[in-house]
């Protein structure tokens, strides 16, 4: 417990010294009250607050988790299990902490220890990897296309991808999530977009093909056992 | 302009980080080169990919933890609000959470209840009692709710265990089949079939576990979960049954043991 509460913030994360340069950042300003401020109500003690953080960002949590892991009823487990980690380590947010890096902080480790104690063949639900092919439409068919070459990326680079392209985090705060230097997540952000682009054109070339498809496999239903 | 220099921009380019001048830069080099612009292409199309929503039980669930939270956290007074660096005790207890502490003094607030309510009427105290009971329940689900959502096995196992002393919920119940279907540890899976075993009268429970046949991994589950099939008498189960048994994927003993099944079952109906 006391070693997942070291992991949770490491050394030098948002000092306070470093903050506010864009710890008013302006995507915050529609919202009524900055999650900062809300956050830290909580921390005082006001916990009936953490419904309004939960309500912001039960979605965008869900999204990351379900793009992460394509399972939704472990996706739905690890989105309770970040807010129980907010209610439990909720003393240690800092003033002047940006909100959303510290969230995203929070449910990148909540993943990290949930699959440290699964089995690795059970972090891909191909029930999901695979959304329906169903759509007519050839715009949706891309898309669900993308979607399944995004799954096949290794987790790295998928959730570099997710970070930056929908929750869209700034380089700077995915460097201090990863504890590396802007450049790298530049450097890595490419390569990932890159294996990205190949994984679709394949996928997309192996969908053109005729009489390529996937219900192949279907047993014939009698006397199989011998 | 080489690829190579594009890849150093190219980030920059996609989030507009970038001054007018090094955008065309970037622009002329994407109409010559055709893998840049699938890079990019990919990239814009990744807005594209719908954003999902989860099922509304989440934020009831979410309201449950809360709501324990909080409970927990007035039982125990502001000794550990006071204390934010001197976790180490309490972590020491981790069978004490919030929500286990809440319990435990619940419990021990109905029992100082029933020892000193001797002296009233037996009329309204036998409706408080109902009324103390009832409350009690209610924690109970919240309880074993909370402590299915557990990070160890260990306490996962003992929600599990606590949810025999709750009535069948179907809160606490689709918590169970969720368990059974996709908790990481096989002996979590086997406790909780264990436990669905006693509400083999309810559909909910019935459909979810023909569901959940031949998605498990752990052929352990697998096996107990036919044999509880049978013992039901469920012939619903034939058809999934028969998918198990001709899966080649599937774990030979399984296939022989839904094939047992199968025969059983059919031979039930007749």
């Amino acid at each position: 417990m006391a070693a997942s509460a070291c992991n949770l913030f490491p050394v030098g994360w948002y000092s306070s010294s470093e903050k506010a340069t864009d710890g008013s950042g302006n995507n915050l300003t529609t919202k009524p009250v900055a999650d900062e401020a809300v956050m830290l109500q909580v921390r005082e003690g006001a916990v009936d607050m953490l419904g309004d953080l939960f309500d912001r960002y039960q979605v965008p949590l869900y999204n990351f988790y379900a793009k992460m892991t394509g399972d939704r009823v472990v996706s739905e487990d690890l989105v309770q299990e970040v807010f129980f980690r907010i209610l439990k380590y909720r003393h240690t947010y800092r003033l002047g902490t940006p909100f959303r890096p510290w969230l995203f902080q929070i449910a990148r480790n909540a993943r990290i220890d949930h699959f440290r104690k699964q089995r690795p063949e059970t972090e891909l639900d191909p029930e999901m990897a695979a959304p329906p092919r169903v759509d007519s439409a050839q715009k949706k068919q891309e898309t669900s296309l993308l979607h399944r070459a995004l799954m096949q990326l290794p987790a790295e680079k998928r959730e570099l991808l997710i970070l930056c392209r929908f929750q869209e985090l700034k380089y700077e705060e995915i460097a201090r999530l990863l504890g590396c230097e802007v450049g790298t997540v530049k450097t890595r952000i490419h390569r990932a977009l890159q294996e990205l682009r190949v994984n679709f054109q394949e996928l997309e070339s192996a969908h053109s093909r005729p009489g390529n498809s996937a219900g192949a496999g279907r047993i014939p239903p009698a006397g199989s056992q011998s | 302009m080489k690829c190579e220099r594009i890849a150093e921009l190219l980030p920059d380019y996609l989030r507009g980080n970038l001054n007018h001048e090094q955008d065309d830069q970037i622009e002329q080099h994407l109409e010559a080169c055709a893998q840049c612009r699938a890079d990019v292409a990919v990239w814009q199309e990744l807005a594209h990919v719908p954003v999902e929503q989860p099922s509304p039980q989440l934020r009831a669930r979410f309201e449950a933890m809360l709501h324990a939270y909080q409970e927990g956290q007035s039982e125990k007074g502001n000794v550990v609000a006071e204390r934010p660096a001197g976790w180490n005790w309490w972590s020491g207890m981790h069978w004490l959470r919030p929500a286990v502490g809440f319990a435990v003094a619940l419990v021990l607030f109905v029992a100082g209840y029933f020892a000193g309510s001797e002296r009233r009427s037996d009329d309204s105290r036998a409706q408080e009692i109902a009324a103390v009971q009832s409350e009690l329940t209610n924690m109970r689900q919240l309880l074993v709710l909370s402590m299915l959502q557990q990070q160890s096995a260990s306490e996962r196992l003992q929600g599990i265990t606590w949810s025999a002393q709750v009535q069948a919920d179907p809160q606490v119940l689709s918590a169970l089949l969720r368990a059974l279907r996709y908790d990481s540890s096989v002996g979590v899976r086997l406790a909780a079939l264990d436990a669905l075993s006693r509400h083999g009268n309810q559909p909910q429970v019935r459909a979810g576990l023909v569901k959940t046949l031949d998605a498990q991994q752990s052929p352990l589950v697998q096996v107990a979960l036919i044999d509880l099939l049978v013992d039901w008498r469920d012939t619903s189960a034939v058809q999934k049954l028969q998918m198990v048994e001709q899966d080649p994927n599937q774990n030979p003993a399984v296939r022989q043991r839904a094939q047992l099944a199968i025969e059983k079952l059919n031979r039930g109906k007749l």
